[in-house]
């Protein structure tokens, strides 16, 4: 059983590490902080780690999909990011992609459930 | 909260340069929000803080994910003494070769072909040489720098083995270590090209020769010796430069380094035949004193004693170093 957990642990962060990318960009079409981000995603229920954000936000921003701005006038010093023209359009083409993996998926899972089901 | 700066520090000098400041600025904002939601939940600020630098990561983790797990063959953390180090070995070398041509030239217009050719020759071997060694060196020093205590001894990461800020009375300024490199860089070249002209230089009527000091005879032997001894030291300066300040891993390694040099030193002045065994009789073979005049005596007690006196020198020298570089980390 542990063992599985392990296997899945792994299985996990990969996963994860593909999607998470969607999540961030679904969430820039107003401007953000990292923090501000984060707490958004908890609250949907996508946990990400600051450590992990950070430096996805510096990346997204250097392939151009991000623009970002420094917001002094706050009581603290914040970066905030907003997608970019480019981004946009990356993100819907994102977003149509993952729609054709999850109905491909669920009907690959569905159809090894029938075939399981015909050998019994 | 000076635990934030050192987390920032570790994070951002594994960093490029023209980032540092950004991502830093970023960071302390993400530490400070996440202090401020935390605020009031009955554990100590410094508790708090132990804990959102524990989920963050280790400062090597988070730098590695900013830098996209890019391999370097010397990182940003090197580059910088590395481009330092380049260039003084590169023009030191450039200069001396340039140097021993003209003084060649000089000394023997003549032949200035055959000068010409020899310096030609060594610009195309040295320059490869001298930036693939000193490349290869700070290579290494990218592959092993890395490999911490914590690595072998326990696998998590805790913001107590944070580096300390560097602290300005155990810092090493620059511009020591580079010196303490041109001086050994061009003892080097000194040695390995040309110890023809270490010795008392003669001139009666324009530079008639050179009474060597060393035994011409067995210096083909010594030179290797001579241009590993030097090595060391340039490598000695080349790892202060690169760490920056007095620390005990720098004091240990200075004193090592220092054990070898003496070593080696030691070995070389007691060999019998190292120095020029016919010095006394070559002077006054070219008439710089008379034999037998107080002059004489002066300079053959002197020579006598040389030997003793380079050994007490050097030892000194090298035992107050390591006391020193010691001193220096307890300001710490």
């Amino acid at each position: 059983m542990t063992d599985a957990h392990e296997h899945l642990e792994k299985l996990m962060l990969e996963l994860r590490r593909g999607t998470i990318t969607i999540a961030v960009l679904s969430q820039l079409f107003t401007p953000q902080y990292g923090y501000s981000l984060v707490e958004m995603l908890e609250e949907k229920g996508i946990t990400i780690e600051p450590g992990t954000l950070y430096p996805l936000l510096r990346r997204l921003e250097k392939q151009g999909l991000l623009a970002s701005k420094w917001d002094t006038e706050a009581s603290r010093p914040r970066k905030y990011y907003l997608l970019s023209q480019t981004g946009k359009e990356v993100y819907g083409l994102l977003v149509e992609e993952w729609r054709r993996i999850v109905t491909s998926l669920n009907d690959v899972i569905e159809t090894k459930g029938v075939e399981e089901h015909g050998n019994d | 909260m000076e635990m934030i700066d050192r987390y920032i520090y570790a994070v951002t000098k594994k960093l490029p340069q023209n980032q540092r400041q950004d991502i830093a600025d970023e960071i302390r904002g993400l530490i400070e929000d996440m202090l401020d939601e935390r605020i009031g939940n009955g554990k100590t600020q410094e508790k708090n803080l132990e804990d959102i630098l524990l989920e963050i990561g280790s400062p090597r983790e988070l730098a590695d994910k900013y830098r996209d797990k890019k391999k370097y063959l010397i990182g940003p953390e090197l580059y910088d003494s590395y481009m330092i180090v380049l260039k003084i070995v590169l023009i030191t070398l450039g200069a001396s070769i340039g140097i021993k041509f003209i003084v060649e030239t000089v000394l023997d217009p003549l032949s200035i072909l055959d000068y010409f050719i020899d310096m030609i020759i060594s610009l195309v071997t040295g320059f490869p040489m001298a930036l693939g060694w000193t490349t290869f060196g700070f290579a290494l020093g990218e592959m092993f720098g890395d490999i911490r205590e914590q690595d072998i001894l326990k696998q998590t990461w805790h913001p107590s083995d944070l580096p300390e800020l560097p602290n300005k009375k155990s810092q090493i300024k620059r511009c020591e270590p580079i010196g303490g490199i041109i001086f050994y860089a061009i003892a080097l070249v000194f040695f390995a090209f040309s110890s023809d002209f270490f010795g008392v230089w003669v001139f009666q009527d324009g530079f008639t020769g050179v009474v060597p000091f060393l035994n011409e005879q067995t210096y083909g032997m010594y030179r290797l010796v001579i241009i590993l001894l030097l090595g060391i030291s340039i490598l000695k300066e080349c790892i202060k430069l690169v760490i920056g300040k007095w620390t005990v891993k720098l004091a240990v390694i200075s004193t090592i380094l220092n054990a070898i040099s003496l070593t080696i030193i030691l070995f070389l002045i007691n060999q019998a035949d190292f120095w020029n065994p016919t010095f006394m009789q070559d002077l006054v073979a070219s008439d710089i004193v008379a034999f037998g005049s107080d002059a004489y005596d002066v300079v053959s007690k002197v020579w006598d004693q040389v030997t003793l006196w380079l050994v007490i020198i050097l030892v000194i020298g090298l035992i107050w170093e390591t006391i020193d570089a010691f001193l220096k980390t307890r300001k710490n």
